[in-house]
């Protein structure tokens, strides 16, 4: 067995366990980094673009947080809501201290403030809390694995440790307070990392259907939903994100948090991502964003079909219908209008104006890629038989639709007039849409210190947690977040080590 | 011409998503594996651009004599 000495131990590199690491070793602590994969990042790395940093000024903080805390109707941990709000004006000075840039900022004023909706930060049902920050990244790469890859640079920089192929396993708990850890190096060797503070920074569990299942209620799919699955990931191929963090406290006595996917809609199968979801190999993603006719399999719609581009809205609607999974069906004269007259909603990941040849990718998608979520067909009825789609309900639903169309008023739900486009022209399209992952999220009770609570909501002494292991209390529950949750990981890491730099001090000074 | 990928190389994948000809990401050693041991005269200015695309710089070139 080796042994580590260490003031702070990080388990997981990804952007929350870094912040916390490189915030710890500039208040001057000693830190190792304890990370299972060969390299630094996390789920972070292949999935948002960018982040959101509230204004550092009263006023904005205030009605950031009111108006959060309202949508989760009060739900959500206020405390740990307020620490996130008020440390995110710290992220865009830790970017550019890593010698990174934004490519884009797009603030939001004071009136929008839950106003506006905005870039699907996912707060609060898609409504802008703060300014946007777009990474600025290299080549087609992604700017968050930049961030992790220059913050690991710094942290060894100003003397931290990184122990690559090493996971951490158990805590180690003496009396009331947490010690260290024992973690394993690549060849197995048993390490026993004594530390002051351990801050838990591992990330979810998109990589564990057991724990998908148990405590979401979806069913993982490593398999494009053909297998019964309803929750797809976009992580890396191997993410191996297993909620090691959330086992590890949990069995000294930590108290579990909300858990739950915070994902978009996605339509599965072959053809359609690549490895990363920047990656697209056609036009799909741009026409599930669009704001045409949704319905599920019982033929009904489901949603005011505005929100299509909303991500979190549409994920969290379509798991509440039959089989979790909706449906976009289109004619050929939208097919038309998409081409030609342009989109009605631009996606600002992939900005097209207009699709090229949708009946050829669909055709491609169907035939040479056999992917079982892409339809086309010459009848509403025969479009019905190979989806599934209930025909005698939809029959209805899109008699009713058209009328809507003609009358340029849509009873139902009240959509925009100007995205009403009637069903009536063959070809038939239809896409079946499931709800594709950012990330398994919670699991690990933090108060407004990330101190991690125990099962009698008392805090664990020396032990902290931050990041998607922890951000379930930031959502309610259950937790259905943004991809701005990258701000509340850079937030929570900052807080964390503020934190344990603080406990230190004060519990550590007089003990040798 | 060689390419060699670095360790902190992140796995995504991207250069496989776009250079399938030059990448394969290796499940069984968790790794991106390079197709040629030496690139062909055809693809030198794709691994190039792949290169310029890698997220976190770990694609290396190195143009041999």
């Amino acid at each position: 067995m080796k042994q580590i000495n260490t003031d702070v131990l990080i388990m997981g590199s990804g952007l929350a366990g870094l912040a916390a690491a490189v915030t710890a070793a500039e208040k001057g602590l000693k830190v190792a980094v304890f990370e299972k994969r060969p390299f630094q990042g996390g789920g972070i790395s292949n999935t948002p673009m960018m982040t959101m940093a509230v204004k550092e000024d009263k006023e904005y903080i205030d009605k950031a947080f009111n108006i959060h805390m309202s949508y989760t109707n009060w739900n959500a941990d206020a405390a740990v809501v307020k620490t996130w709000i008020v440390n995110s004006c710290r992220i865009p000075k830790y970017i550019k201290d890593l010698g990174l840039d934004f490519q884009a900022i797009v603030p939001t004023p004071l009136e929008e403030i839950g106003a506006k909706r905005g870039y699907c930060g996912g707060f609060p049902n898609g409504y802008n809390l703060g300014d946007y920050y777009f990474f600025k990244a290299r080549g087609k790469g992604h700017g968050a694995a930049l961030i992790c890859k220059n913050a690991a640079e710094k942290l060894v920089k100003l003397g931290g440790e990184i122990y690559f192929n090493s996971p951490v396993k158990t805590l180690i708990k003496e009396e009331d307070k947490v010690t260290g850890a024992i973690a394993f190096d690549k060849e197995g060797t048993e390490i026993k990392i004594n530390a002051k503070a351990v801050i838990i920074a591992s990330g979810g569990f998109s990589d564990n259907p057991e724990f998908i299942k148990e405590y979401t209620g979806h069913t993982y799919t490593n398999n494009n939903c053909d297998d019964g699955g309803n929750v797809l990931f976009n992580t890396f191929p191997n993410s191996q994100m297993t909620g090691d963090g959330q086992t590890a406290v949990w069995q000294i006595g930590g108290a579990k948090g909300s858990m739950g996917i915070n994902g978009h809609n996605l339509v599965p199968g072959p053809g359609i991502i690549g490895n990363t979801p920047w990656i697209v190999f056609n036009e799909t993603r741009t026409m599930q964003e669009q704001p045409y006719l949704w319905v599920n399999k019982l033929g009904q719609r489901f949603i005011n079909e505005e929100m299509s581009n909303d991500h979190m809205t549409m994920g969290t609607a379509i798991t509440s219908q039959k089989d979790k999974c909706g449906y976009i069906v289109f004619d050929e004269e939208t097919v038309r209008h998409m081409e030609q007259k342009g989109l009605d909603y631009i996606y600002h990941i992939f900005p097209a104006e207009r699709l090229h040849n949708v009946r050829a990718q669909f055709e491609e998608l169907i035939n040479a890629k056999k992917n079982n979520h892409i339809f086309l067909a010459d009848t509403l009825e025969e479009l019905c038989e190979q989806t599934g789609i209930d025909y005698e309900n939809m029959k209805v639903t899109v008699d009713n639709y058209n009328k809507y169309c003609d009358q340029k008023h849509d009873d139902e739900f009240g959509k925009n007039p100007a995205f009403l486009h009637p069903l009536k022209e063959k070809k038939f399209y239809a896409m079946r849409v499931f709800k594709g992952g950012y990330q398994a999220m919670g699991g690990i009770k933090i108060n407004g210190k990330c101190e991690v609570m125990g099962e009698d909501f008392r805090p664990i002494k020396g032990l902290y947690s931050a990041g998607d292991c922890a951000a379930g209390e930031v959502f309610g529950n259950p937790p259905t977040g943004g991809i701005g949750i990258s701000s509340i990981s850079f937030s929570q890491g900052f807080a964390s080590a503020d934190e344990a730099y603080k406990y230190i001090n004060s519990y550590w000074r007089n003990i040798k | 011409m060689k390419i060699t990928i670095k360790e902190y190389c992140i796995r995504c994948g991207l250069c496989q998503d776009i250079y399938p000809e030059l990448f394969k990401y290796n499940s069984t050693d968790d790794k991106i594996d390079v197709n040629y041991d030496e690139i062909p005269d055809n693809l030198t200015e794709k691994a190039r651009s792949a290169a310029a695309d890698c997220a976190v710089t770990a694609i290396f070139i190195k143009v041999m004599n």
